[in-house]
């Protein structure tokens, strides 16, 4: 029989414990993808001609609306949240703007698994020249995250199946968004460094 | 009481547990074992240097690869396996929550998650010494294009690639900062939110503030390095080029982002050690912490300077001048905060009723060993003293100064202090006196030589001097000698401290709840503290440091005295409730 501690007395949480380590983790991914953008500005600046002589051009276009559709994801996570708080009760409703986030998600990487396969066909690999490897790692990056943050979403819809009140999955609801809008959020900067410039 | 609260079975009471003490423990012992491995590693090519060619006990003959491995191998271990997982794991684990006045961290699955994944790496590393070719031999820097064989095989075989020193190498340290990252967000998260009532941020101890501080650097600057060595990683495994200059990639690259994090590092290790000391030296000098505040805000500065001097690293990899010279003064600016703070420690043994205890012996070694390091530092932060000292045993000599006193004073300062609270056993203190002494002894019988080896021009990076005998020469043959002698004894002095923590831990003497009459409120709880540290929680009336205050009739009073007019009579029945 385990004997029931007494709550440590604490000063009022003005933020979640979620919320905070979720920043932390953050600021350093942060830090991760600054460190890859430095390297490849760094190494973009030192060579005269970029893209390579006889290196395919990156799909700027199809891209393009790949963007939009990865914004249109963060613009369903905002109303899902924003909803569910609203109106707990009526959750199905609301987790329908989950399975559409998680579906605009799951559509930016097919697109993406796609565009890597008719790159490849046309000779751009990660051995092929300095450009394919920068392509292929920072985009490479951003895709695992991707998919860290689709299984952080598919986690918040089992989450919030099984809570019974607002009060328990309120709190996940925020700190798995965060980590969403980080995703979103990080590729329009990537898209513009290694697509546009 | 612990046995009632919380019966588990054995696995989850010691091994799968999430408890921080226990966790703190862990990381603790696996440090104090690569500790050992990498001792072992300075033993064998400091023994090779002294005596080159000759049959080595224990181990046998060197050869030259192996001894690059070695020395490798000792720098990695001793930084990312012993340091960080003593000093900041095992220091947060057990300090944070108890000085702060909680039962545990705020995330304690993470907790346990993160000593199994820092095991993890350790197994990956010490794997990498029996895969083909021996433990990765390029330094602990790991530079390219060295780290990734030199850019031979531009189609390399994966797996072969991928089972080789250096990139197991790789992917043990980021394992390990995987490990610390979860750790790291437990200590700021648990410093942030769980703190007892009272707590305010001006009344957490220095320790704790030091250890925050140093997670924030370390979380700033990782992410930098483990970008660089992704790019490594593709670089050795897939062939791709980013640092091959052939390919249009820039080998220094790797040098800038290593040493981004790579230097603040030295400041993720050396803050909570400096904190630690700051303890101890306000308890066993009866008197306030001088300049609390100021320390605080002066490791914040050093914080913020410390990730903009990484270059000083580079001074001799071709960098422009203008750029050295700004990295030079920066280097020199962040000995100022460093000053003021051991200044405060100055001033806060002057005129104090010292108590010439083991932990405060450590603690005043540590500040006398430590200031050869930050002073020698300033010579190296000169660009035009380190282009010509930096591939010379000036450096090696430097970097121990600084990292021995931080990593092994530090710990042992703490280890002395906190040995009865967290193992409720007092330690033999005329062995922990001997232990100091031959360590502070041998210590510098290792490394004061090598720095007029350094400034005679003997080569750091040279495995067999007899092969140079033109440049090298007497007395600094002689010196070499004299510091594996002095190396040999410092390894052996550490079989006193071994004795001493395994018979006190096992046939100790019963520890007081307060042995050395401190103020902070880890001390309220008992020895050792039971799962949940505290019954009932401490409220904090007070700061940290409230000792020989004028008026008062003890000398001390802990923190969660409340603050009272007529406080003498209140004061002892509160002590003897405590």
């Amino acid at each position: 029989m385990e004997m029931v501690l007494q709550n440590p007395v604490r000063e009022q949480k003005a933020v979640s414990d979620g919320i905070i380590g979720m920043i932390f983790l953050l600021a350093t991914e942060a830090m991760f993808f600054a460190g890859l953008i430095s390297a490849y500005i760094v190494n973009r600046a030192g060579i005269p001609v970029w893209p390579p002589v006889g290196q395919p051009r990156l799909p700027i276009e199809v891209t393009a609306v790949n963007t939009a559709i990865l914004i249109a994801s963060a613009v369903a996570i905002f109303l899902f949240r924003k909803n569910i708080i609203a109106n707990f009760n009526k959750g199905n409703k609301s987790l329908k703007l989950l399975v559409t986030t998680i579906l605009l998600g799951g559509t930016f990487l097919a697109i993406q698994g796609t565009e890597w396969v008719r790159l490849i066909g046309y000779g751009l690999t990660t051995t092929s020249s300095l450009y394919g490897s920068f392509f292929y790692v920072i985009i490479g990056v951003h895709a695992v995250h991707v998919v860290a943050g689709l299984a952080i979403l598919f986690y918040l819809f089992k989450a919030i199946k099984n809570s019974a009140t607002l009060e328990i999955a309120k709190n996940k609801i925020t700190v798995c968004s965060m980590y969403w809008y980080f995703v979103v959020g990080i590729w329009p900067i990537l898209y513009m460094l290694v697509y546009l410039m | 009481m612990s046995d009632t609260l919380h019966k588990k079975s054995f696995f989850r009471k010691y091994l799968f547990s999430t408890d921080h003490k226990v966790i703190g423990m862990q990381y603790t012992i696996t440090g104090l074992f690569m500790a050992a491995v990498g001792g072992f590693l300075a033993y064998v090519f400091r023994y090779n240097l002294a005596y080159p060619g000759d049959h080595i006990p224990l181990f046998g003959e060197l050869g030259a690869q192996q001894y690059n491995s070695f020395v490798t191998c000792h720098g990695m271990i001793m930084v990312f396996w012993v340091a960080m997982p003593i000093l900041l794991a095992g220091f947060g684990n057990f300090l944070i929550p108890t000085m702060i006045g909680t039962d545990d961290m705020a995330f304690p699955i993470l907790n346990m998650m993160s000593f199994w994944i820092f095991l993890l790496s350790t197994i990956v590393l010490l794997a990498s010494f029996f895969v083909p070719g021996g433990a990765f031999g390029g330094g602990w820097t790991m530079y390219p294009p060295l780290s990734a064989g030199g850019y031979t095989n531009p189609n390399p075989d994966f797996f072969k690639a991928f089972f080789s020193g250096a990139s197991l190498m790789i992917l043990a340290v980021a394992l390990e900062f995987v490990a610390m990252l979860m750790g790291g967000i437990n200590f700021l998260v648990t410093t942030i939110n769980k703190r007892t009532k009272g707590m305010t941020p001006f009344r957490i101890p220095l320790v704790v503030w030091f250890i925050n501080i140093a997670t924030i650097i370390f979380m700033f600057s990782v992410g930098p390095l483990v970008a660089g060595a992704v790019m490594l990683l593709f670089d050795i495994t897939v062939g791709t080029g980013f640092y091959d200059p052939a390919r249009g990639g820039d080998p220094v690259l790797f040098q800038h982002l290593f040493w981004f994090f790579g230097h603040p590092e030295v400041y993720v290790l050396l803050l909570p050690a400096v904190g630690a000391i700051g303890e101890i030296l306000s308890v066993f000098s009866r008197k306030p912490l001088f300049a609390y505040k100021t320390i605080i805000y002066l490791a914040l500065l050093s914080a913020i300077l410390s990730v903009v001097v990484w270059a000083h690293h580079q001074f001799v990899a071709g960098i422009d001048p203008r750029m050295a010279t700004f990295f030079s003064v920066g280097t020199i600016i962040i000995s100022i905060p460093f000053a003021g703070i051991f200044l405060s420690y100055m001033a806060t043994l002057w005129g104090g009723s010292i108590r010439f205890t083991v932990p405060m012996m450590w603690a005043l070694g540590f500040i006398g060993t430590f200031l050869v390091g930050g002073l020698t530092g300033l010579f190296l932060g000169s660009n035009a003293f380190d282009i010509y000292a930096h591939d010379t045993y000036f450096v090696v000599a430097h970097f121990h100064y600084t990292l021995f006193p931080v990593v092994f004073f530090g710990f042992f300062a703490a280890f002395y202090f906190w040995f009865p609270k967290f193992v409720g056993k007092n330690l033999n203190p005329a062995l922990g006196k001997i232990h100091f002494w031959c360590t502070t002894v041998f210590f510098n019988g290792t490394f004061f030589l090598l720095f007029f080896n350094g400034l005679g021009g003997q080569h750091r990076r040279i495995n067999d001097f007899s092969l140079f005998s033109n440049v090298v020469k007497e007395p600094y043959i002689t010196f070499e000698k004299i510091a594996t002698i002095s190396a040999i004894c410092l390894i052996l002095s550490q079989f006193i401290f071994l004795y001493n923590f395994v018979t006190s831990a096992v046939r100790g003497k019963k520890a007081v709840k307060n042995p050395w009459d401190a103020n902070t409120i880890e001390w309220v709880a008992d020895s050792p503290p039971p799962h949940g540290n505290f019954n009932p929680y401490p409220e904090v009336f007070r700061g940290p440091y409230d000792y020989s205050l004028p008026g008062e009739e003890s000398d001390f009073i802990p923190q969660n005295v409340p603050h009272t007019n007529e406080n003498i009579p209140v004061l002892k029945v509160k002590l003897s409730v405590s």
